[in-house]
């Protein structure tokens, strides 16, 4: 029997995180969810799962950001996927950097509002890619601790 | 040098990308103080911060270092790579920045370079901040309370915004990454910058004279003031470990019991300890507590002048507050100076008939402090 994949949402948005939940639990992941950057990487390590959504402004506006420079710091989640998801492009029309320059160590950006089918085909995506560049070691999510 | 602006409300949004170029670390709270650390969120960091427990030294000079392995069956194997992991260090005061510049006098210029420090120096992004000087900074006597290198970026507060100096291409680099957060300033914060220049300049309130210090360090070569700090000095080394540009250390190959593999370390020493100066056969150059913290005072604002022109003091104030003793080296400045007592309190050598001029040794002019291990 195949495990389900995990799928992390990092939101302090409920109702977002229950949308998007539903959605990905409807299409067979088990989620998890935390409402804050220090909370959602507590979460991330304890159960290193197959995936992270990660919203951006949350507490703080950036604290999305520095979230994923400290999951890039855990060994075991340098290379789980993560999509940010978020709307701080079009809130906040000072800051136009392009997250596709590179600086984000994110796998995706991904606006808010986001589109559901993209959203899942974008999950299976990355989470299919990791598994093929891992197979022959333990996938991200069977890691023994 | 190219000069940009930017509001104080983004500038979480510029530290955001930060980490693109290196391992973010920032003044953040540290029990009653402060530390250059990494922050897990930019509420951590702190910009208006009067001195960090430890100078950023810290961070190109580690307090234990391991260089290399060594391994009769396989050789050496250097460190040195880890030594060039980029960092952004944000925040930096200028007389830290200035201490920097000191340190590379020593280990990154001249014909016997530290590859590891110079591998730190030049893998670490500085960004320098304005600081509101308290009692205890002295930087302006030391001209160390403006730096015109050292820096990829520094921000001088403007009220609402920050004045940001782009000191080098890479500092360049950073505000071409940041998309439109920088503005372009006008002459009316450039007048609003050099009316704080001056108000930040005036609000240093402690001051110590330093332009004959060198030839009074010789005149008092055997003064009564060494014995009598050698007498309350504890020899702890706290002065040393806080100093931006203490960079005396300890290197010891440490091999496991019965193998001849082992590490080469490198650690922090301090010229106030006992053992400093011993040399085999038992020797110590410096074995009273008196002879070891003149010898600290003359390197920094005697030896250091010889050799390199300025004293290696920036003004950061760090020694003074972390002495157990008490021992505030602008206070021992007086002292030597004739306008101080032992304890510190203000006199004058005219109001202190008491005090015996203390002549010089033969030969005492001759005597150059040396730059420490």
């Amino acid at each position: 029997m195949t495990t389900p994949r995990s799928v992390l949402i990092i939101d302090d948005d409920p109702d977002f995180a229950q949308a998007v939940g539903g959605l990905l639990a409807s299409s067979g992941y088990e989620v998890m969810t935390a409402s804050n950057g220090r909370d959602g990487l507590d979460r991330a390590k304890k159960e290193l799962p197959d995936l992270i959504l990660l919203d951006v402004m949350m507490t703080e506006r950036t604290e999305g950001f520095f979230t994923l420079q400290q999951i890039r710091r855990v060994p075991a989640l340098q290379h789980t996927p993560v999509i940010v998801v978020s709307s701080i492009y079009t809130d906040q029309s000072v800051f136009r950097v392009n997250p596709e320059a590179g600086w984000l160590p994110a796998s995706l950006f991904l606006p808010k509002p986001v589109d559901p089918a993209r959203l899942l085909q974008e999950s299976a995506r990355l989470i299919d890619e990791l598994a093929a560049t891992t197979s022959g070691e333990p996938r991200a999510g069977s890691v023994t601790r | 040098m190219k000069i940009l602006k930017i509001p104080k409300t983004d500038l979480d949004l510029f530290a955001s990308i930060l980490p693109t170029f290196g391992e973010l670390h920032a003044p953040v709270r540290r029990g009653r103080g402060f530390a250059f650390d990494r922050p897990a969120l930019w509420s951590d960091v702190q910009i208006n911060y009067p001195r960090t427990i430890l100078p950023p030294r810290k961070l190109f000079l580690p307090p234990r270092e391991l260089m290399f392995h060594f391994d009769p069956a396989e050789g050496y194997s250097s460190l040195l790579a880890e030594a060039a992991t980029p960092r952004v260090l944000f925040g930096v005061h200028a007389y830290d920045i200035y201490g920097l510049n000191i340190l590379d006098r020593v280990f990154a210029q001249g014909p016997f370079r530290d590859p590891y420090y110079v591998a730190r120096r030049q893998h670490t992004i500085i960004i320098g901040v304005d600081v509101e000087p308290d009692e205890g900074h002295f930087a302006r006597s030391m001209n160390a309370d403006f730096v015109d290198s050292g820096f990829d970026l520094f921000l001088s507060d403007l009220g609402d915004h920050w004045l940001v100096l782009v000191g080098t291409s890479r500092g360049d680099d950073i505000v071409v990454m940041s998309g439109s957060l920088f503005e372009t300033p006008s002459e009316e914060d450039f007048n609003e910058y050099k009316r704080r220049s001056t108000s930040r300049r005036a609000a240093y309130r402690t001051h110590v004279e330093m332009g004959d210090l060198p030839e009074i360090l010789e005149m008092e070569y055997h003064s009564q003031v060494w014995e009598d700090l050698g007498a309350r000095c504890l020899s702890c080394g706290s002065c040393s470990m806080v100093c931006p540009t203490c960079y005396c250390f300890d290197v010891a190959d440490e091999a496991a019991l019965g193998s001849r593999a082992g590490d080469r370390v490198r650690t922090w020493d301090s010229c106030l300890f006992k053992t400093h100066a011993l040399v085999a056969g038992g020797e110590n150059f410096r074995h009273s507590r008196a002879s070891r913290i003149k010898f600290r005072f003359y390197h920094k604002q005697r030896g250091f002048v010889a050799e390199y022109g300025r004293p290696s003091c920036v003004g950061c104030g760090r020694c003074a507050a972390s002495c157990p003793a008490g021992i505030d080296i602008t206070t021992v400045i007086k002292m030597i100076r004739g306008q101080a007592d032992a304890h510190g309190d203000r006199t004058t050598a005219a109001s202190n008939p008491s005090r015996e001029p203390v002549p010089a040794a033969p030969g005492a002019h001759l005597v150059h402090p040396t730059v420490g291990a």
